[in-house]
């Protein structure tokens, strides 16, 4: 008879033979054949998945640019520690892509496409993984060709997940009605991060990305438009993912800041909610606010009074000046709605809308670029996934 | 790329019941994309595997090879069975002599003259007639055939099986790649392994007497908890109670547990162990020091025995 002591069993009374634990471990089947060893594991199934993406932008009295686009994804597993994910797309861009200011709509319709791919090849080891990619984009007036190569390293727990990257980019510009424009821009771009359990319920994350690009910079399709021949940017971002147990759900917020030479300054916040609703949906709100300061060689539409328009004020042959909307000063909104369901072990589907609206006065702390017409957007996306 | 970051947690319960009991596949990994819909495709597969083997061992299945064994009972035959099915009377078996005989799996007849609705003891003549039906000692196993001498023997993998298929699908994850998370049959739970960020899971084993509550929280990365207790099907008639757990030879209920939970690296061995410290009663202690497993135990008086148990947290 084991001792008693305060009603629990002492140690040393102990003579385990576990003999029941010995005749239970016989049994077939309920001991795992070869326990994962990677923190970061390697795929196991194949997937193969296609999005179908239709995106619309519109302003007061035009329907701008008109994208669909549909994709395909391939994730092919192979020997265990390895895996080669490809994925094409081709896009169908109709519409007045080649803009000035709002206040002028004489923009031509054109239709664009372009077919892009790229692939990756991933090295899974013990807590580990290697990458190394490349992609190409081709469009009539514009090819571009990247090569990236990054790993990840995880601690010895498991908490911590360390991502380094690197990436080369060649573009090459041209443009519809000026077979003399053959130009070239060259990026280099390092990144790296941090990923960091803090509780049970919370990870964070933290990343920079440094980029630094020479050459043609110009919007061809813009005049006047000439922007300096250098750019380097950077962006710093921040995650916060938190598991709500109450509701078995997780809010996915984070913050970015962007930083460029071109001078524009930006600030990014966004929030999601992913709430499973029973064991095959899953639908996920979310809202994003961005707003921008204009690179400093915006030119609002306020024109020269000798030259008029298009010319900004004081404009000579080579001024660094660019009317381009994307680089003047704004705020936007977004909202999205995703809807995930598994349909059963090899069919997931899922459905994305999301509507985008950009104002100049919805910049943070100050005014907007003045005389710019409302923006707005909006994606469909569709996409479907088996898995093998 | 279509697929999202890494890094972040994610986590899924996938709920469905089999076996008479609620349960849950609680998963958790990544929270990309791919990673759910790996632990999705996953769980299906778990569930699959759980179905599998209920089916396979439903007494309430004419088609199950539990009924094919019974169907022998008195007739002199013999029904060869397959592979797991004898790994699992071997294991049956071994459960039967380690414990003086009182987990018998052809006790199950015994349920006949107990109805848990209605507080009455069993007429006498009634049980003794089931008592002479019960003992896996007269059963003709020889490791490949297995055949039950008298008629009205019947075979019950009821004390294992809900186990034996937390610790398949529990496997079977695994070997998928879902590390973290936990199978929850029916309150026979089999940890996959810690949660994602590597903290253990906190388990609950419920209070015997208040239903609402916890007798205690245990931390488990890894391994299996099962708790066998008289708190779920009972009667009480002249201020003594009436469970389910019955002795094999005298056909009544065990009385000296509330409940024991015991905490082994098989869910299969975990059930065992908390049902054969029930049948034991009053030397259950000794038994369970013996096996060397952690358990918490409550006694007859709601007094609280433990071993180890604070050092599930490994």
């Amino acid at each position: 008879m084991a001792a008693i002591e305060n009603g629990s069993v002492t140690s040393s009374s102990r003579r385990a033979d576990r003999s029941l634990l010995a005749a239970a471990l016989l049994l077939p089947g309920v001991l795992p054949l070869a326990q994962q060893a990677h923190a970061e594991a390697a795929p196991e199934q194949a997937v193969v998945a296609a999005k179908v993406l239709d995106y619309q932008d519109r302003q007061p009295g035009l329907e701008r640019t008109h994208v669909q686009a549909p994709a395909v994804y391939l994730l092919l597993p192979i020997r265990g520690e390895w895996s080669l994910e490809a994925s094409l797309v081709q896009d169908s861009v109709s519409g007045a892509s080649p803009r000035y200011h709002t206040s002028i709509s004489s923009a031509s319709r054109q239709t664009e496409r372009r077919s892009a791919g790229d692939v990756k090849l991933t090295h899974y080891a013990a807590r580990q993984s290697w990458y190394a990619g490349a992609a190409v984009s081709d469009e009539h007036d514009f090819h571009s060709r990247a090569l990236s190569g990054g790993a990840s390293f995880s601690s010895e727990d498991n908490n911590r997940t360390l991502n380094l990257g690197a990436a080369f980019t060649e573009d090459r510009i041209g443009a519809t009605g000026d077979p003399t424009l053959d130009a070239r821009r060259r990026t280099m771009q390092v990144m790296g991060g941090v990923t960091q359990n803090v509780s049970p319920r919370d990870i964070v994350q933290g990343s920079l990305t440094l980029s630094r690009g020479t050459g043609f910079y110009d919007d061809p399709y813009k005049f006047p438009d000439h922007r300096p021949d250098q750019r380097n940017q950077l962006v710093a971002a921040a995650r916060w993912n938190h598991h709500v147990e109450s509701h078995g759900a997780t809010l996915r917020s984070g913050y970015r800041y962007y930083a460029d030479s071109f001078g524009i300054r930006a600030h990014t916040v966004d929030a999601e909610w992913v709430q499973p609703v029973g064991s095959r949906w899953r639908i996920t709100p979310g809202v994003r606010y961005y707003t921008q300061q204009a690179a400093r060689f915006y030119v609002d539409p306020v024109y020269d009074a000798v030259l008029g328009e298009p010319f900004p004020p004081g404009w000579t042959p080579g001024t660094i000046s660019s009317p381009d909307q994307r680089l003047s000063a704004f705020g936007a909104l977004s909202a999205s709605l995703k809807l995930d369901v598994t349909l059963d072990a090899a069919w997931a589907m899922d459905l994305k809308l999301e509507r985008y609206e950009q104002r100049a006065d919805w910049r943070l702390g100050g005014k907007g670029s003045p005389g710019l017409a409302p923006f707005s957007a909006r994606w469909v996306q569709l996409g479907v996934s088996y898995r093998f | 790329m279509l697929p999202a970051t890494q890094g972040q947690a994610g986590a899924e319960d996938f709920e469905f019941d089999a076996m008479a009991c609620p349960c849950v596949l609680h998963l958790a990994g990544d929270d990309d994309e791919a990673a759910r819909t790996h632990r999705a495709v996953a769980a299906q597969a778990a569930i699959a595997e759980v179905r599998r083997i209920e089916a396979k061992y439903s007494r309430y299945r004419a088609d199950s090879v539990v009924s094919h064994i019974n169907a022998t009972a008195g007739t002199g035959k013999r029904v060869a069975v397959d592979e797991e099915t004898a790994q699992l009377l071997n294991y049956a078996h071994r459960l039967y002599c380690d414990s003086d005989g009182l987990f018998d799996i052809s006790s199950g007849v015994l349920r006949r003259a107990w109805d848990f609705r209605n507080p009455a003891l069993p007429d006498k003549h009634h049980l003794e007639s089931l008592l002479s039906c019960v003992g896996w000692s007269s059963v003709k196993w020889d490791g490949d055939s297995v055949g039950l001498p008298r008629t009205g023997m019947e075979l019950d993998f009821g004390g294992f099986g809900k186990e034996y298929a937390a610790d398949r699908a529990a496997a079977l994850l695994i070997e998928r790649g879902v590390v973290h998370g936990y199978v929850n049959l029916g309150g026979d739970i089999r940890v996959l392994g810690p949660r994602p960020d590597g903290s253990p899971w906190r388990l609950g084993v419920q209070h015997p007497r208040n239903a609402g509550s916890l007798l205690a929280e245990l931390p488990l990365s890894g391994g299996a908890l099962a708790t066998s207790g008289d708190y779920e099907r009972y009667f009480e008639l002249d201020g003594q109670r009436y469970c389910h757990v019955l002795n094999p030879r005298t056909g009544f209920p065990v009385r000296y547990w509330q409940s024991v939970s015991v905490a082994a690296p098989l869910c299969s061995a975990a059930g065992a162990l908390c049902t054969i410290a029930m049948l034991y009663e009053s030397q259950g202690l000794e038994f369970l020091a013996r096996q060397g497993e952690a358990f918490l135990a409550v006694d007859h008086v709601g007094r609280l025995h433990r071993q180890d148990i604070t050092e599930l947290c490994t």
